[in-house]
Formats: structure tokens, sequence, C-alpha cells
């Protein structure tokens, strides 16, 4: 406690340092809440077209088989441990969202060699019956290391998202974009 | 400790050093809040062209110029070349293929005509053309223009949804000269799905439901549940009009669908040879599409009738309506990593057996009718018959059910097999009945089974005058087309773009 009263304005000096609080902390919640921060601890798919550049991503999962099935983190965070997967989550989003600030975004979206050890790890997780056959291991026993070690979209080259990626790619795809920011009352407001 | 008065007292510069990292925090924040918005405003019209057309805009073309791709790929539902075993694109003409289907619909207009549609492209030309629909003026009521246009929500809009089903068919020609198209299951300005028809709505309304409720990949169904339906006029709702109802307040199984039927005691018709309460089944695909595996996984009808494709680096919603049998790598490899040919012969082969049984439930049924109008001629009572006639009303219900909906027996195999299976249980019921009916009244013999090894034969035989029929609809179509058209187009020249 006595370190908070060491911190504590003199008298004369609370009103300023009240109102130049106030500000950082309102700016910060503006913020916070026209970016939808709050979604990113979840896992739904529409958190990630708060950004529009992933629109491309979203819609071609929404017409993939894998929609039926999995969210984009099940795929592209780590599941080993919550730890890691927030560990991961958080790297990966303070980037994209630096990149995307920045307006740094390329034309055709990459994924990292991060992102594909843990996409390729995830896809064994699901789809591990496929690749440790003991039928096929009593013919090669290299089959399972073979198979590992190669990315499974070195074949399965369109799935789930297909071929192009460019940020052009779906002209007028129906994707759940966050809306206007403007709260319906000021709309109503502003039309009168 | 000092305060900081007194420290700054000492040392100004600390007090401008403060002062200006406050205004460059401030000024950072603000910056990147103003950039969020900035994005965020982007993504409002990112994915929405701006549209000066009205909301209610009918010619898809003008839409067309906006969506190039959509448009271009909706054109080619014009193509008629692809023909399944028992399906496609080709106008087939069902009557010749089953004439046993005439004596089916003895005394309904679906004797007179019956073809297999074709692509949306044509669905003013198809319904100009049958016979089913006659010339001027016509047997039917304007509802039987609610699917065929989107000069429909336009006229709805004008004159309210009754306005719009009341009177006679041809007296709605003039303003309805545009074929299915965007305006049916687009919003013009935010160009998300919508749904265009209020019956729709209603039948979700009846079954306390409420569509604004559906996702996105609901939606991808529902646009064409507001056609692709089991639906009836009912005459009762609006003094004096057809007001189109979807019969699903029990729900949308076929017992369920019956139960309401039967519970206002509807008929569409009597049937001409039998005087069965007859039923005629529309296209229920939407109601036997839900109860197949396909639905039970999450698919839509636009994931296999309209599916992502790409072209020149761009992917979008391929708008060619059309069978997946025709584009399978884009619609069924999506999931099944099999041969397209193992993938065809797969449909084929549940299509067949569903096919098996219904052709002897349709024989069943042609029996069904002549023994029962055997029986009448020799004289039956109206209460022998009656059981018999209830009997015939559910067979055939079931027959129709099952062969009216375009893709019913590969949608839903297993529940269209047992509802085959039912209709031949009520068929044969009926027919013993009968056999006890007609051997009461001394006739212990087979009553023949009618010569209708053609659609010509079976049309002489339920005493149809086909020359008349044909005669009305070419004058029709020679006379009084060319003026809606004609009429049609000029008003359309007002409209604004």
């Amino acid at each position: 406690m006595g370190f908070l009263k060491k911190l504590m304005p003199p008298d004369k000096w609370k009103l300023p340092v009240l109102l130049t609080g106030a500000v950082f902390t309102g700016l910060f919640l503006y913020a916070f809440r026209i970016s939808n921060a709050s979604s990113y601890l979840g896992d739904k798919p529409e958190t990630c077209v708060n950004c529009h550049i992933m629109a491309p991503q979203y819609a071609t999962w929404a017409h993939s088989s894998h929609r039926e099935k999995t969210n984009c983190n099940d795929c592209h965070v780590p599941h080993n441990n919550i730890f890691n997967k927030y560990y991961f989550k958080a790297k990966d989003g303070l980037r994209h969202a630096t990149i995307f600030t920045l307006r740094r975004e390329p034309q055709v979206i990459f994924i990292k060699e991060a992102g594909r050890e843990v996409v390729h790890k995830n896809c064994i997780r699901c789809h591990k019956v496929l690749i440790t056959d003991p039928k096929l291991l009593g013919y090669n026993s290299e089959t399972q290391n073979f198979r590992m070690e190669r990315k499974c979209w070195e074949c399965h080259r369109e799935t789930p998202h297909g071929r192009a990626n460019s940020l052009s790619s779906v002209p007028w795809a129906r994707v759940p974009l966050p809306g206007s920011p403007t709260p319906v009352w000021l709309e109503n407001i502003i039309k009168k | 400790m000092r305060s900081i008065q007194e420290i700054l007292k000492g040392k100004p510069w600390l007090g401008w050093l403060i002062f200006f990292a406050t205004v460059a925090i401030v000024f950072l924040l603000g910056m990147l809040a103003s950039s969020i918005m900035e994005r965020r405003a982007e993504a409002v019209f990112a994915y929405t062209p701006e549209t000066k057309f009205s909301e209610t805009e009918p010619r898809s073309s003008v839409w067309g110029e906006l969506f190039p791709r959509e448009y271009d790929s909706y054109l080619k539902t014009a193509d008629t070349s692809f023909r399944s075993k028992y399906n496609g694109s080709a106008m087939v003409d069902m009557l010749e293929e089953s004439p046993r289907m005439v004596v089916l619909w003895a005394g309904y207009a679906f004797s007179k005509d019956y073809s297999q549609g074709r692509g949306h492209f044509y669905a003013i030309d198809d319904i100009r053309n049958t016979l089913r629909t006659g010339g001027v003026p016509s047997p039917q009521p304007n509802t039987c223009w609610t699917c065929k246009s989107p000069d429909v929500p336009r006229l709805m809009k004008e004159q309210g949804t009754a306005g719009f089903y009341s009177g006679t068919w041809d007296t709605k020609g003039p303003e309805i000269i545009n074929p299915i198209g965007c305006a049916d299951c687009h919003d013009s300005k935010t160009m998300n799905l919508r749904i265009s028809r209020p019956a729709l709505v209603e039948a979700f309304e009846a079954r306390g439901m409420d569509i604004t409720k559906a996702t996105h990949q609901e939606m991808r169904s529902l646009v064409c549940a507001q056609c692709h339906v089991e639906y009836y006029f009912n005459k009762n709702k609006v003094e004096g009009v057809a007001y189109l109802i979807f019969p699903w307040k029990n729900g949308t199984a076929l017992e369920e669908i019956e139960k309401y039927y039967d519970e206002i005691a509807f008929t569409d018709w009597t049937h001409a040879f039998s005087r069965a309460p007859m039923l005629k089944a529309q296209h229920p695909d939407y109601e036997v599409f839900s109860t197949g595996v396909h639905a039970s996984r999450g698919v839509s009808c636009a994931d296999c009738h309209m599916p992502f494709i790409s072209e020149g680096g761009q992917k979008f919603t391929d708008h060619h309506l059309q069978s997946p049998l025709n584009n399978v790598a884009n619609s069924c490899q999506v999931c099944h990593r099999e041969e397209t040919q193992k993938l065809i012969s797969d449909v084929y082969s549940r299509q067949n057996k569903v096919i098996e049984n219904r052709n002897i439930l349709e024989n069943l049924l042609v029996r069904c009718h002549v023994e029962a109008k055997r029986a009448w001629d020799l004289g039956a009572g109206e209460e022998q018959m009656k059981e018999i006639l209830g009997d015939i009303r559910k067979a055939q219900w079931r027959w129709d059910f099952s062969a009216a909906g375009h893709g019913n027996s590969f949608h839903s195999p297993v529940e269209i097999s047992r509802i085959i299976a039912g209709g031949i249980a009520f068929a044969q019921d009926a027919r013993v009945k009968l056999a006890r009916v007609l051997a009461a009244l001394g006739e212990n013999k087979e009553v023949p089974y009618p010569d209708i090894s053609t659609k010509e034969k079976a049309q002489a035989l339920i005493g149809l005058d086909m020359k008349k029929l044909k005669e009305e609809k070419r004058g029709f179509l020679e006379n009084v087309v060319p003026q809606w058209i004609k009429s049609g187009e000029e008003r359309e020249k007002g409209y604004q773009k």
C-alpha cells in the first residue's frame, strides 16, 4: 500500500491526472470495442474475418467439406496444450494485427513456416488413422515417416481453401464481415 | 518524498517530457482507433458494390452488369443439352414417357400436359407454352406466376400479396416477362440472400418459427424452398383469391402434410374415373431433401447445385443451376473422393431401385381407378366406396409425393422407398376391397387394364379434346404473347438503371 501511496499525485494534481487517465482509458475501451477484441479469446471463425482481407480464406473454408467439422483454430493454432494454444494465437494474432494496421498485407497471403508446422500437426491430429495404417507399415517400415515428413498439402493441394487465394479472389462472397461500427441509434439520429 | 511540483521546479524539462510523451501516446492511440475504423468501413463496402437500380429491379441483365461472372453462369441455365438417366435440363414429355400418369390425373389439368422442366431461364416461356395454362381467359389463377419471375416481388410490393394472387392467370401476363433471376433470391442493396416470397415466411410463422433467424447456410437452401416445395391454393383465406400456402403447419413429413390436408378436408380435384377426393403433390424437393443424409450432414442445395468454381484466379458461386451429375468435380467430389463414373453409378443405382417400386405403384393406381370406375358403373353405393376412395387418395398422394420431386429418389432414397411401400399397401388395400365390392355387384373377374400404350391413347381414354386445347394454345401464343412482351418492354423503359 505504501507503494501505491507514493504513486498518488499530490492533491493539486489529482484533477488533471484523473482527466488524463480517463482519456487513456476511454480511448483504450473505444479501440477495444471497435476491434472486437474480446472475440479473439474464442474459437468462432467469424473472428478471423474481423479483418476483411481474410474473406477468401473464410469463403473457401465455408465451401469446403472441412466447414462441417472444423473452425479456423482447429487447424491454425496448436492443440498440444492450452498455454501453447494461446501463446501461439497471441503471437500470430499480434503479427497479423500489426501488418493489417500498417497496411503491409501482401496481395497473396502465404502461410509462414511456424504456421505450416502447426497445420500439418493438426492434419495428423484428426487424420491419424490414414497415415498409421499397420497394413502399409508391413510393406514398408518407412511409410509412416515418409508420410509424416511431407506436408499433407503437397498432394492435397485444394484442401480446404482451393488454390487461388489472392485478396481479390472472392469478389462478392457472402462472408460475415463486421457490420458498420456506428450503432443503430446513432445512425437513426444522423438520418433524422 | 518531495512532491512533483517541487521536483519540476528544479527540472522544468521533465515537465515538458511528460507533456510530449502524453501527446505522443494519445496521438498514436487515436491513429490506431481511426485505422481500425477505416478498415472496418472498408469491410462494409469491399464486398458489396453500390447499386443504383431499384430494389425491385426485375431484369437480371441490369444486375448482371455488376456481376458479370454470376450473370454469365446464370445464362447457362438456357442450356438444354444435359440429360441424366432420369432428369437433366432437357425438356422431356413425361406423359409420353409414362402414359399411366394421364389416367392417374384424369379430370385434372396435369393430364393435358406435363413435361420435365428446363432451366430457370425458360420459366416464363414454359409456363406460357404449357397446355395447363390454356389461353384467355385462363383456367388458372395468377398464383401460378408466383414462382416464375422477379417481376413477382415487384408486383407484390405494388399490389399486396393477396392482390397479386387474385384474378385469372392471363390478367397479369403483360406484367411478368422476366424469367427467374437475381431479384428472386438477392437483396439489391446488400446482395445478401433474401426471402422474396411471402408463402415461405408465412409457412415458418405457421410453425412458430422465425425465418429471419436462419443462418447463411440455411438460407442457401431456403431461397430454393421459396418454390421447390409442396403447396396448395387456399380459397377460403381471402375471399375469391387462390392464396398460396405451404401445408407445413404440422410439419414437413408426408404424413404430417397429409394430416393437415385431411384436417381441412382439402382436395385438389375429384378423380374423373374413381371419383376419389385426390391430392396433387407438387414438387416437395425441400421437404424430401431435409429427410436425407446430405441434409443431416449440413449440406445445402447450393452446395451441390451451385458450387464454388474458379475462373481466372477468381472464385465465385456457379449460378448455372443444374444437375450435379453434370458437374461432379465441383459438387460431389468436394467431399467424396471417388471416380466420377463411380459416383454417377451410385446415384443411378439408388434411382433405379426407387423407380422400380414406383412403377409398380403407378400400375396399381391405374388399376384402382379403372376398377373403381367399373364399380360405379355397376351401381356401387357411396357408402360401399367411401373407404376405398380414401385408400386411393392416400396411395396416389404417396406416389405423387415421390414422383413429383425432381431429385427425390436420390435426395432421400430411404424415405422415398418407405413412402412408396406405404403407397403400395394402400393401393392393394383398395383393390382387395374393390374386388369384394365388384363381386357383390356380380362381377367376379378381372377388370381389363386399359390400352394406354401411348399418351394419345390415354388422353383419348379419359376424353380430353387435345386438338381443341392445342388450337387454343397456338392462337394464344401467336396473338396474345407478343402483345404481353411488347407492353412489358415498354413499361421497363421507364425504369432507372
